[in-house]
């Protein structure tokens, strides 16, 4: 237990020193490991795990989703999108916000990053928004909140990645997504809701748009319901695994952006090398977590705090409660995945220890990965955006965003409560 | 960006990127060949496991030479400039070291398996090169370090400037 807990204290002491997170946790991983267990088997098993993690088919599923996520941002499918989702709702209070959200779920379908959901967004629906005299802090909040659909609606990075440190089958973990994404969506537009209630100057009502025109623009978004249908109903259809899914869906979209004229020779090496970029990003991460883990699954902290949680007779629901209200605190001012892949080794083992699904918990690490993702100091969708957009100010979108952390809240208690919420659909699964 | 480190950060993105490309062109014939002719392509499998080693590492130095590691940077905005500076000196000193060690490791790896003559199962290909290849991209990317502690660059968060780049 003390050999654990140093070593989560070494790995928080290097990473404020300003240690990449990743290579604090390999070393501290691979040190901690060499002096428990001896130098010569330690370095063979850490050589052993980045070739293993290195040389794995199964996680081309990651480069792959990244890669059709950028090919579809940069074909441009979210536009057609947003001018659907607009014709439907546009003529509310609200509206150009309420179709931002449905957009961003919409998005989200076809793209597994928060990160470039929250930017594609911004650029469509923004300039929308500020031509209409939307308030900067509704519409920042909206698209920043609206982005997070990106990883709970399948596909979604944060869901393979746990899927694959936890050896939890990822097409459960996207059928689980569906509804609770859905869900969030609903929670994201009451948000909309209350701040146009409260402040009808905010977010005025666009015009109606007629029922032909409707249907016309419903009509123009056929490329982003093929790309679903193929993907996730290939995927939970059992046609092919995630990896060929994941592979087909940047094939195809890579064809959209071809066919749309999107692309020069430039943009594509520019397009594949952002992806080998923030996947190289992840696997250093990931690799070292592994490390990381490696040393605490040899010390006794994992079972020696499983052993105590359930000698302590709380019930299971409040441990996992717990860890969540653990999650949302440290997500204000940490980077979501290194905190989940640092504090999965010693919460997985509990949560099944406890009798939980692992993918309904995959959820709710979604869901806190999502509440992080937003909420200030340091949440990284508020960063692309300020980034973004130079006119507003990073204090006007914190001050927007604070309601849409609550109704994420809200959500991560509802599929706290209610597990077959996550769990329905992938219990229909062959 | 000095000529040396212009010339590095295409060569490895073309690389990365070139074998992401082909991982992406692999798995889409591969299911269309087995789904549609009944024929898979041989040893598509263990081709993709190759690439993925050349896609990860290669853009290694990549991710340390745009500062996109992601780090707690919350301390900054409290720290006076001089004290940065050291601090950035220090924390590309000890990543040098780290991906170094990391570099070593690797190698003993590869001469381990090319001692063995370590093959992929169905293509035959000998695998060590590309162990020794995470090696050096390792290697590189400690150089990386090296020339950061000389010339920083501002932290800069995954997909935030690249964002911002295209996607119109």
């Amino acid at each position: 237990m003390t050999e654990a807990l140093l070593g989560f204290a070494a790995v928080f002491a290097l990473a404020l020193l300003r240690i990449p997170l990743a290579f604090a946790m390999g070393a501290v991983g691979i040190v901690g490991l060499g002096l428990l267990r001896g130098w010569a088997p330690t370095m063979a098993n850490a050589s052993q795990v980045v070739y293993d993690t290195g040389f794995a088919y199964t996680l081309s599923v990651v480069p792959l989703f990244i890669l059709m996520g950028n090919f579809v941002a940069r074909a441009g499918l979210a536009h057609e999108l947003f001018r659907a989702a607009y014709a439907f709702v546009g003529h509310v209070r609200g509206g150009l916000a309420h179709a931002t959200v449905l957009a961003c779920a919409g998005f989200g379908a076809i793209c597994g990053s928060s990160i470039a959901t929250a930017a594609t967004m911004s650029k469509v629906a923004y300039p929308q928004m500020k031509r209409l005299g939307y308030a900067d802090y509704l519409s920042t909040g909206v698209i920043a909140a609206g982005g997070t659909l990106g990883i709970m609606i399948p596909p979604s990075t944060i869901m393979v990645i746990y899927g694959i440190v936890t050896e939890t089958h990822i097409g459960k973990l996207f059928a689980a997504g569906v509804l609770p994404g859905l869900m969030c969506a609903g929670f994201l537009m009451l948000g909309v809701v209350w701040i146009t209630w409260r402040d009808p100057a905010a977010g005025p009502a666009g015009e109606r748009t007629p029922w032909p025109e409707r249907w016309r623009a419903l009509g123009d978004i056929w490329g982003v319901v093929l790309l679903v249908v193929v993907v996730l109903g290939g995927i939970y259809g059992g046609v092919f695994t995630a990896t060929e899914g994941a592979g087909i869906g940047a094939s195809g979209a890579f064809f959209f952006a071809l066919a749309r004229r999107a692309l020069s020779w430039k943009l594509l090496l520019q397009v594949l090398v952002e992806s080998a970029r923030t996947t190289a990003m992840l696997f250093t991460i990931l690799i070292a977590a592994m490390l990381f883990s490696s040393f605490v699954n040899f010390t006794t902290m994992p079972g020696d705090l499983k052993d105590w949680i359930l000698r302590q007779g709380y019930s299971p629901l409040m441990v996992v409660g717990a860890m969540m209200v653990i999650y949302v605190v440290l997500g204000t001012i940490m980077e979501e995945l290194s905190m989940v892949l640092l504090t999965i080794p010693v919460f997985f083992p509990i949560v099944t220890g406890l009798g939980f699904d692992p993918v309904w918990f995959g959820v709710l690490i979604v869901l806190v990965v999502q509440i992080g993702l937003i909420s200030p100091p340091v949440g990284m969708n508020l960063f692309v955006l300020s980034s973004l957009l130079k006119g507003v100010r990073l204090s006007e979108i914190f001050r927007g965003v604070w309601l849409f952390v609550a109704m994420l809240v809200l959500a991560l208690v509802v599929v706290l409560t209610f597990p077959d919420l996550s769990l329905w659909l992938p219990s229909l699964m062959r | 960006m000095t000529p040396a480190r212009a010339l590095l950060a295409k060569v490895c993105g073309v690389v990365a990127g070139l074998a992401l490309f082909a991982i992406m062109l692999l798995t889409l014939s591969d299911v269309a060949g087995r789904k549609l002719l009944s024929a898979s392509v041989p040893g598509s499998l263990e081709l993709t496991e190759l690439l993925m080693v050349v896609v990860i590492f290669a853009a290694l130095p990549l991710v340390s030479l745009a500062g996109e590691h992601v780090v707690f940077d919350s301390l900054d905005r409290w720290l006076p400039a001089g004290l940065r500076r050291a601090q950035q000196l220090v924390v590309d000193l000890l990543s040098a070291g780290a991906l170094l060690g990391l570099a070593w490791l690797m190698w003993v790896k590869a001469g381990e398996m090319a001692g063995y003559g370590d093959t992929t199962a169905q293509l035959k290909l000998p695998v060590s090169p590309f162990v020794y290849a995470m090696s050096v991209f390792c290697m590189l990317t400690a150089v990386v370090h090296g020339i950061l502690m000389w010339q920083p660059v501002v932290h800069h968060h995954v997909g935030v400037d690249d964002a911002g780049s295209g996607t119109a």
